[in-house]
C-alpha cells in the first residue's frame, strides 16, 4: 500500500483528535485489524509479542557470553583510571566469572549453570551478542531500551505496535505489562507510556497477583448500588441517551466512538475474567512454570498469563523481571555469585516453559519472545566481587516466528567491555522487531512538535542476520 | 528559421545602425549574440515556466546568472563558458540526448528551433556575455511565515468586530457561511468551560436565559475573568505547555514537596493579569528584574519545572549538565517562542535557521543554576531586612570602618556598650600536660593557645592539665578559634569548619593528690549554638549529644561553664580539663584556648578575648583596632538577634545558584554553582566530541534582535537569564506575540489558528488566518499591552465565537476540518475539567485555593527513592478530596490511571495541546472507577436532599449535568432505572454521557 497516503490521513487524524474536532472516521478511533493504521509494508512474520525484560541489566559474562581472558587476567587493575560517565563506583580488578559454562544444543551455544533450562532451548533462538546503548544509568538505560531514547516522554515499542497495527480482539487490552509483584521497574510506568501517541496505546498494568487484576473492570463493592447485575440496564440507557445525543449532534464520530468504547467494554468484562484466571489451566502445566515453587511463583504466574493473553489475542505483553532499587533485580553491584543466582532461578524454568507451551499451542508461529535488559555489565569487579553498569556490551536474544533459530549475531570484545562486531543498537533491535511485524521503521512515524517522531530516531538498520 | 533570421537581420542592422551613428559597441565587433536583445528571450519563452523565477525544478533557474551557470540541484554545471559542446544545456535543448530533452515532450513551453540552438551556442563559445545588470539575483528568500515582521493588516472590514471581519472574509472565499449564535445555555456553558474549567449551576443558566440586559453576556464574561477561578483553569494550560509535575520523573522519581509555589504563583499571575512581557521576565528572572518583589521568587519555578535525572547528576555529571539544561532550553523556547531549537543539538536545524551555534548559546544562559530547593524570605520587609543583616555581618567580617561607624549604626554600638557591666578578669590556663586518646597532635602557641594537628582522628578527647593562679574557682571558660589552617577557618577540624564537643569535665588535684576531685557545672553559656546541638548539651552526660557552632564557622566562638558552687583552691591545686569529642567524622576543635576566673557568675558574659580587652581598655584610650573590634562584636549580636526575630524562609522548587538538591525526602544538601559552567558546542550531539565554547545568547533567526548577548560580567549568571528574558520579551520579536495569542485562541476553538501551538518551524502548521494571527499579536502587543484578559474578552465577543457547534453538510464537503471556522468547535471535557464538572455537578466541589498538592494516592516505601503510590485506595470522601483538580499532586513518572485514561499528559514532555481518545479500558474507568460512582452517589443524595419525588430529584440531577430538564422520555428512563437499581445509577449514567462530557 502507499504509505504516502496512509500517513497523511494518519497525521491529519492525530491533529485533528488534538484539536478536538469531529470529522473523523470512526474506524480510526478503534484501531482493530481492520482499520490498523499501518498496512504492512511487507508480510508479516510475526503478529505477537512478548517482552521479558531483566530489569537492573543482566550480566552478559556470567550468563551468554563467556570470555576465558577474564579467567586469565583475573586481579589484574586493566580497566580505565578514571570513572566513566554513568559508573556508580571507582573501577575495580579484572573478574573472571564465578559459573561454569558449556555448550549447549546442535549450535553449540555457550550458556553458564545459571540458566539450565533455557540451555535446552538455544537452537531455538537467536542471540545478538553485541548489543550496545548509549548510557550507563538505569532510567536512560530503561528509555532507550523500550522507546529509543535516553528521554522520557517517548512512546515505547508497545505503545508503537499498538498505534501502528491496531488491536487483534476487542476482549482484551492491546498491550498488556504484568510488573514484578515487588514493584515498579526504573522510570515507573515511564517504560509503557503512550507518550505523544493517544492515551488508548499505553500499557495496561495488571497486577497478576491481586484478585482484580484489571483496574476497574468492576466496580468495587464499596458501591453497593453499583453490583455487576446492574451493568446491562444501565449501559443500555446510557446507549440509548448516548444514540439520541449523537442524532442530533452529527457529523461527529468522537460520539459514535465513545458510543462504541461502552459496547466493547462490555465485552471486555465478559473476556478479562477467564483470560486472567491461570487456576483454568491444568495443574500440571501451572507446576512447568513453576507455580507451585516460591522461587519461580511470581514470574511463572505471569509467563502464564502472558499465554493466555497472546492466546487470546494480546498484541504486546510485557513481563518484567525485578522491581527497580537495589536489590531483588539484575543490578548485582555488590555481588556477582550470591546475587545473580536466584534472579537467575526466578526466571529460568518459567521462561523455559513459556517456550515450551507456546510451541505446543503452535503459538511459536505468530508469536516472537524477546528477552531484554538495560544494559549490560563491567568485566571489572566493583566493591569486590560485584559488577557495574556498561552499556558497551550486553545480549539479547530473540525466539519465535520469523528468526533464524541457533544463530549468534556479533561479537563483543575479549573482555566484554565492549561490542567490536556487528554491533547491535537499541536502534537496530527496534528495526528488525518492526520488520518482523511487516513494518519499515522509517515508515512508521508521527509529528510532534516539529519533528517526524519514530521508534528509532534517526537510526535503525534491521539485522537480517537474525531473521528467517 | 524565419524568426530567427529575422531577429539575425535585426542583430546585424542594429549593429550597423549603431556603427553609422558614430557609436562604438563593442559586443557588436565580435558579433557574438546579444543576451538581452537574443538570448534571454528565448529563455523566457521555452525555459521560464520550469526554470525561472517562480518555479526552479531542480533547483535550476535560467534568470539567475549564478545558477544558470553553475547549475541546479544535480552538482554539474550547466553552462562552460567558452564551450558550448560540453554545456550540459546546449546538450538538453539540442535534444541528442533522448532521455533529456528540454522543455520535455508534452511541454507547453515550445522546443528550441535549431537557429536558436545555434544561437546559444555562439553566445557561450564567445563567453558567454551576460551584463550585470541582468545577472539577476537569489531573492532574498522571503522568511518563513512566522519569522515575518510583524505588521499590523488592516482590518476587512472597518465596522465589525476585527475577528469576525477576518473570519467572514475567508469564509465568503471558500463560499462558506458562518453558522447562528449558539443559544444561551449552550454559550453559557461553553464560557465557563472556557474560562473558569468549572460548570455552572443551573440556577446561573436560568439567570441567564431570562436577563434582558443588552449586555448579560459581557456580564458574565467580566464575571467569570474577575472570578479567581479563571487563574485556576488558565495556570493548567500553562503548566502543560512547559511540562510542570511534582516529581522528579526517571528512575528517582522523587517528590517535590515545594513545586506548587509556582503553581500558586501562576494562577495568581493569571488572575492579576500580568502583562505578558512581564510574566516572561518573571519566570526567567524575577531575581535580576525585581529583586525587591520577593513574593513573586516562586516564579522561579518555571526554571525547574522539568524532569530531573537524579541517577545520572550523581553517576553522569557531564551528560547531566547538558541534558538537563536541554531540558531547560526546550521548554524556554517551545513555551514562548513556539520554536524547536532542540533540534539543533546535533547539528543545525534541518528545517529552521537555527545554527547549532545558537542552541549552545542557549544551554549557556542555563549553565549557572541547578534545579533543587531555593529558600527565600518572602515578606519583602523581611526580605528586606534580611539582606540589610546579612550585608552587616558581611561588613563586620570585612571590618569595614565605614559601615562598623556609620552614624547608622552608631546607635547599635552605643545602645550594646551601655548594657555591658565591668568586663570579668579572666586568668589564662597555663597548661602543663596536654593529651589526645586517638591520635590528634596538639600544639601550644604563645597566648596558651592550642591548635590541633596531624591526621584527623574520627573521634578525639583532649585532656588539659594547668595550674592557676587564684584562691576561688567560679568559672571556666573555653575560647574555640578561628584559624587559616583549618578548614573554612575553623575553628573546627570538619570538612565544614563544624566541631561537636560531647561533654566537658573537670577535676581538681590538690598537691600530692592522685585522685582528683570531679566537679560538677551548674549551667553553660555561648555566643553561638548550633540548631540542636545547644551548649546545654555539653554537660548532659550523654556523649551523644554536643554542642556545635554550624553554621557560624570560619568565626571565634565562646562557652562559659559556672561551677555548681564556688570552690576554694589550695595552692599548687591543678586542674584537669576534659573536653570530649564523640560525635565522630572528625568533628574536632581544632584551635582553643582556656581560661578561668574567680569574680560573681552572676556578672559572667560571654565576649570575645579580644573584646575583653578592648573594654578593659579606657574608652578614650582604645586605638582603632579596638574600635572596630568593638563596633564589630556588637553590630553582630544586634544583626544576629535580628535575623533570629524574622519569619521563617519560605521554599519553591526552580533552579538557582544555590539549592537543597532534592535527593531524598527530606531534602539533602546545599550546593553552589559559584560561576556559570563551560558550554562547548557538541560535535554531533557527542559529550565526548567537545568543541568551540559558546557564550550565552539566544537565536540569530530575527534580524533586529542581536542573538549574542554583550554582558558586562559574563560570571554574573542572572544577567544571561534576564539577557534571554529580554530578548523573548522585546516588541520585535514576532514569535514571541504570535506564540502567545495563538495559544490563546487554541484553548478558545479547540485549535490554534496555527494548529501546532509550540512549533513554528517549517514542520509546524501553517496558518489558516494569517492575517489574522498577525492582527491579533499586533493588538496584543500595543493596543492591549500584554493583557491576555484584553485578548479574552475579544475573542469571547467575537460572533466567530459564539456560533453554534451545528453540523451543516454542505460546509463540511467544503471544509471538513472546520479550518475557516464556519462553525464553534465540540470540546470533549478535558479530564481535569471531568473531575471539576463532576464535583461541582455533585456539589463536593471545595473551592479552597493554594497550598501543598493534594495526593490522590496512597504514598507507601519504594524499593529505593521513588515511593509506591496506590491510586486505588484514596477515599473520596476524605477532606480536601474535592479540591480542584489543579491542586492535586501529578507524579510525572506515576500517573494517576483516571487523569490518565481521559488523556491527562505524560509530562515528561512538554504538552502544548491535549489529546482525545476513545476506549473500551477508558469506558471502564468512567464506568467503573471510585471517583465516578462516590459522585454518582453524591450526586444522587444532593437531588434527595434538594427534593422529595424521584421526579423532580431526576429533573435536578438531569438540570446540573445537562443544564437541561430531561424529555418526557429521559425522564421515563431515568425513573425506571432509579427504581430498579437506584438513584446513583442514574445518576452514574448521567456522569457517563455524551451530553456531560461534550461541550458545545
Amino acid at each position: 500500500m502507499n504509505q504516502n497516503i496512509i500517513h497523511p490521513t494518519r497525521r491529519q487524524f492525530l491533529e485533528t483528535i488534538g484539536g478536538g474536532f469531529g470529522g473523523v472516521a470512526l474506524s480510526q478511533l478503534f484501531l482493530r485489524d481492520s482499520s490498523a493504521l499501518v498496512t504492512p509494508h511487507h508480510p508479516a512474520k510475526v503478529k505477537k509479542i512478548i517482552q521479558l525484560f531483566m530489569t537492573g541489566g543482566a550480566s552478559p559474562m556470567d550468563i551468554f557470553d563467556p570470555k576465558p581472558e577474564l579467567d586469565r587476567l583475573h586481579g589484574q587493575m586493566l580497566g580505565p583510571k578514571e570513572k566513566p560517565e554513568g559508573f556508580t563506583g571507582p573501577v575495580g580488578a579484572i573478574m573472571k566469572s564465578p559459573f561454569p559454562f558449556a555448550q549447549h544444543g546442535q549450535s553449540g551455544k555457550w550458556v553458564s549453570s545459571v540458566f539450565p533450562e533455557q540451555a535446552k532451548h538455544v537452537d531455538e533462538m537467536a542471540f545478538l551478542m553485541a548489543m550496545t546503548t548509549k548510557t550507563n544509568v538505569h532510567g536512560p538505560g530503561a528509555y532507550m531500551m523500550n522507546s529509543g531514547f535516553l528521554l522520557p516522554g517517548f512512546p515505547c515499542m508497545g505503545a508503537w505496535v499498538s498505534y501502528a497495527l491496531g488491536n487483534l480482539t476487542d476482549n482484551l487490552p492491546t498491550f498488556v505489562v504484568l510488573p514484578d509483584s515487588k514493584g515498579l521497574p526504573y522510570n515507573q510506568r515511564g517504560c509503557f507510556t503512550s507518550g505523544f501517541l493517544p492515551a488508548l496505546h499505553q500499557g495496561t498494568v495488571i497486577n497478576a497477583a491481586s484478585p482484580r487484576p484489571v483496574p476497574d473492570l468492576f466496580a468495587s463493592d464499596k458501591f453497593a448500588f453499583a453490583k455487576r447485575d446492574g451493568d446491562p440496564a444501565g449501559l443500555a440507557l446510557l446507549r440509548r441517551l448516548n444514540q439520541s445525543h449523537a442524532e442530533q449532534h452529527r457529523g461527529d464520530s468522537r460520539l459514535e466512538a465513545r458510543i462504541a468504547s461502552y459496547e466493547l467494554a462490555a465485552k471486555m468484562q465478559l473476556s478479562a475474567p477467564e483470560a486472567f484466571d491461570v487456576m483454568r489451566e491444568p495443574e500440571s502445566l501451572r507446576k512447568s512454570y513453576g507455580l507451585e515453587n516460591k522461587v519461580t511463583e511470581d514470574f511463572g504466574r505471569r509467563c502464564l498469563l502472558a499465554t493466555r493473553l497472546v492466546e487470546r489475542g494480546v498484541r504486546f505483553v510485557q513481563v518484567w523481571s525485578g522491581p527497580q532499587g537495589a536489590t531483588g533485580n539484575w543490578d548485582n553491584h555488590a555481588n556477582i555469585l550470591t546475587e545473580l543466582p536466584p534472579m537467575a532461578a526466578s526466571v529460568d524454568q518459567p521462561i523455559a516453559a513459556l517456550l515450551s507451551d507456546l510451541k505446543s499451542r503452535g503459538l511459536d508461529k505468530e508469536t516472537l519472545v524477546i528477552w531484554t535488559t538495560e544494559f549490560g555489565r563491567t568485566p571489572f569487579a566493583q566493591n569486590g566481587v560485584g559488577r557495574d553498569h556498561n552499556g558497551g556490551s550486553f545480549v539479547t536474544w530473540l525466539w519465535g516466528a520469523g528468526i533464524k533459530a541457533g544463530v549468534a549475531h556479533g561479537r563483543s570484545d575479549d573482555w566484554g567491555y565492549h561490542a567490536v562486531e556487528n554491533k547491535t543498537s537499541c536502534h537496530d533491535f527496534h528495526a528488525t522487531i518492526l520488520h518482523l511485524l511487516g513494518i519499515d521503521h522509517e515508515k512508521l512515524t508521527v509529528r510532534q512538535n516539529g519533528i517526524d517522531r519514530r521508534l528509532t530516531d534517526v537510526h535503525g538498520e534491521v539485522v537480517r542476520e537474525v531473521l528467517a | 528559421m524565419c524568426f530567427y533570421c529575422l531577429k539575425h537581420v535585426t542583430r546585424h542592422s542594429l549593429g550597423v545602425l549603431l556603427t553609422l551613428l558614430g557609436v562604438w559597441v563593442p559586443h557588436m565587433v565580435n558579433a557574438a549574440p546579444d543576451f538581452a536583445l537574443e538570448i534571454r528571450p528565448i529563455l523566457e519563452r521555452s525555459c521560464f515556466s520550469c526554470h525561472g523565477p517562480e518555479k526552479q525544478k531542480n533547483g535550476y533557474r535560467l534568470d539567475v546568472r549564478d545558477v544558470a551557470i553553475k547549475g541546479g540541484d544535480s552538482g554539474n554545471p550547466a553552462i562552460i563558458p567558452h564551450n558550448a559542446g560540453s554545456s550540459r544545456l546546449i546538450r538538453f535543448v539540442s535534444g541528442v540526448d533522448e532521455e533529456m530533452v528540454m522543455p520535455p515532450k508534452g511541454s507547453k513551453s515550445p522546443r528550441l528551433s535549431e537557429g536558436e540552438v545555434r544561437l546559444l551556442k555562439e553566445w557561450i563559445d564567445a563567453g558567454p556575455a551576460w551584463p550585470d545588470a541582468l545577472a539577476g539575483k537569489l531573492n532574498a528568500a522571503r522568511p518563513h511565515w512566522s519569522l515575518q515582521p510583524l505588521i499590523r493588516p488592516t482590518l476587512p472590514r472597518l465596522a465589525m468586530h476585527p475577528i469576525d471581519g477576518f473570519i467572514l472574509e475567508q469564509l465568503a472565499k471558500n463560499n462558506l457561511t458562518p453558522a447562528p449564535v449558539a443559544d444561551r445555555r449552550t454559550l453559557i456553558r461553553r464560557i465557563y468551560h472556557d474560562l473558569i474549567g468549572l460548570t455552572p449551576t443551573p440556577e446561573e443558566v436560568t439567570a441567564f436565559i431570562g436577563d434582558r440586559d443588552p449586555k448579560a453576556y459581557d456580564k458574565v464574561v467580566e464575571r467569570l475573568l474577575n472570578s479567581p477561578r479563571y487563574g485556576e483553569r488558565w495556570a493548567r494550560h500553562w503548566l502543560d505547555t512547559i511540562h510542570f509535575a511534582d516529581s522528579h520523573g526517571y528512575e528517582h522519581d522523587i517528590g517535590r514537596d515545594h513545586a506548587w509555589r509556582f503553581r500558586d504563583y501562576v494562577i495568581n499571575a493569571f488572575n492579576n493579569d500580568i502583562p505578558w512581557p512581564r510574566f516572561i521576565r518573571e519566570q526567567l528572572a524575577v531575581d535580576v528584574f525585581y529583586p525587591e518583589e520577593t513574593t513573586l521568587t516562586p516564579a522561579l519555578g518555571f526554571l525547574g519545572a522539568g524532569t530531573f535525572d537524579l541517577s545520572t547528576y550523581s553517576t553522569g555529571p557531564v551528560t547531566f549538565d547538558y541534558l538537563d539544561r536541554d531540558d531547560m532550553v526546550t521548554q524556554t523556547m517551545s513555551a514562548f517562542v513556539s520554536t524547536t531549537a532542540n533540534c539543533a543539538r546535533c547539528h543545525d536545524h534541518k528545517f529552521d535557521p537555527i545554527p547549532q551555534e545558537d542552541y549552545y548559546a542557549l544551554q549557556a544562559v542555563f549553565a549557572g543554576i541547578l534545579k533543587g530547593d531555593l529558600y527565600y524570605m518572602e515578606d519583602p520587609a523581611s526580605a528586606r531586612d534580611y539582606r540589610r543583616w546579612k550585608s552587616l555581618i558581611a561588613s563586620v567580617e570585612k571590618s569595614d570602618a565605614t559601615v562598623l561607624h556609620s552614624a547608622a549604626n552608631k546607635p547599635l554600638v552605643d545602645g550594646w556598650l551601655a548594657k555591658q557591666g565591668k568586663p570579668i578578669k579572666w586568668q589564662p590556663l597555663e597548661a602543663g600536660t596536654f593529651l589526645t586518646s586517638e591520635g590528634s597532635i596538639l600544639k601550644r602557641s604563645t597566648n596558651n593557645v592550642f591548635l590541633a594537628e596531624g591526621k584527623r582522628p574520627d573521634k578525639d578527647t583532649y585532656t588539659v592539665t594547668a595550674r592557676v593562679a587564684l584562691t576561688n574557682l567560679t568559672a571556666l571558660r573555653l575560647d574555640v578559634l578561628a584559624n587559616d589552617t583549618l578548614p573554612m577557618r575553623g575553628p573546627g577540624r570538619n570538612d565544614n569548619g563544624n566541631f561537636h564537643l560531647s561533654e566537658i569535665e573537670l577535676r581538681i588535684f590538690e598537691t600530692g593528690g592522685s585522685h582528683g576531685k570531679e566537679v560538677k557545672f551548674r549551667r553553660a553559656s555561648a555566643d553561638f549554638n548550633q540548631t540542636d546541638w545547644g551548649i546545654e548539651r555539653a554537660l548532659d552526660g550523654d556523649s551523644k549529644t554536643a554542642w556545635g557552632i554550624f553554621p557560624a564557622v570560619g568565626q571565634s566562638h565562646q562557652a562559659v561553664f559556672e561551677l555548681q558552687e564556688p570552690i576554694a583552691l589550695k595552692a599548687n591545686s591543678s586542674l584537669a580539663i576534659t573536653l570530649k569529642q564523640l560525635h565522630g567524622g572528625g568533628h574536632l576543635i581544632g584551635a582553643f584556648a582556656l581560661s578561668a576566673t574567680s569574680e560573681d557568675p552572676a556578672n559572667v558574659v560571654i565576649r570575645p578575648k579580644e573584646v575583653e580587652e578592648a573594654l578593659l581598655t579606657p574608652t578614650a584610650d582604645r586605638n582603632e583596632t579596638q574600635r572596630i573590634t568593638i563596633a564589630g562584636h556588637a553590630l553582630r549580636i544586634a544583626a544576629n538577634h535580628a535575623l533570629d526575630r524574622l519569619p521563617e524562609k519560605s521554599v519553591v522548587y526552580a533552579a538557582a545558584t544555590t539549592v537543597n538538591l532534592v535527593d531524598s525526602n527530606p531534602p539533602g544538601p546545599v550546593k553552589t554553582i559559584t560561576e556559570p559552567k563551560i558550554v562547548n558546542l557538541l560535535h554531533r550531539g557527542d559529550f565526548d566530541k567537545p568543541r568551540a565554547v559558546v557564550g550565552p545568547g539566544a537565536l540569530s533567526l530575527i534580524p533586529d534582535l542581536p542573538s549574542r548577548f554583550a554582558l558586562p560580567n559574563s560570571k554574573d549568571e542572572g544577567n544571561r537569564r534576564a539577557a534571554l528574558a529580554d530578548w523573548l520579551a522585546n516588541p520585535q520579536n514576532m514569535l514571541t506575540w504570535r506564540s502567545i495569542v495563538n495559544r490563546v485562541w487554541h484553548y478558545h476553538f479547540g485549535r490554534g489558528l496555527c494548529d501546532t501551538p509550540s512549533d513554528f518551524g517549517k514542520m509546524g502548521g501553517v496558518p489558516s488566518h494569517p492575517e489574522l494571527l498577525d492582527w491579533l499579536a499586533v493588538w496584543f502587543r500595543d493596543d492591549a499591552k500584554g493583557s491576555l484578559k484584553e485578548l479574552h474578552r475579544l475573542i469571547v465577543s467575537s460572533g466567530t465565537y459564539q456560533q453554534s457547534t451545528g453540523h451543516r453538510k454542505e460546509a463540511a464537503a467544503i471544509d471538513g476540518e472546520n479550518r475557516y471556522l464556519w462553525r464553534q468547535n465540540r470540546h470533549r471535557l478535558d479530564a481535569d475539567s471531568y473531575r471539576d464538572f463532576t464535583m461541582a455537578t455533585s456539589g463536593e466541589l471545595d473551592l479552597k485555593m493554594g497550598g501543598p498538592p493534594v495526593k490522590h494516592f496512597k504514598q507507601g516505601p519504594g524499593p529505593q527513592l521513588t515511593p509506591a503510590l496506590d491510586y486505588t485506595v484514596y477515599d473520596w470522601s476524605q477532606p480536601g478530596s474535592g479540591r480542584r483538580s489543579i491542586y492535586r499532586c501529578v507524579w510525572r513518572g506515576i500517573a494517576d490511571p483516571f487523569m490518565e485514561t481521559l488523556d491527562f499528559p505524560d509530562l515528561g514532555l512538554l504538552s502544548p495541546t491535549r489529546g482525545f481518545s476513545a476506549s473500551s479500558l477508558q469506558a471502564l474507568t468512567l464506568y467503573n472507577n471510585d471517583f465516578v460512582l462516590h459522585h454518582s452517589s453524591r450526586l444522587a443524595d444532593r437531588t434527595k436532599r434538594e427534593f422529595e419525588n424521584l421526579e423532580d430529584q431526576i429533573n435536578r440531577a438531569t438540570q446540573l449535568t445537562w443544564l437541561r430538564n430531561p424529555t418526557a422520555k429521559e425522564r421515563r428512563d431515568l425513573v425506571k432505572i432509579s427504581r430498579s437499581h437506584g438513584l446513583a445509577t442514574a445518576c452514574r449514567v448521567l456522569l457517563n454521557s455524551n451530553e456531560f462530557l461534550f461541550v458545545e
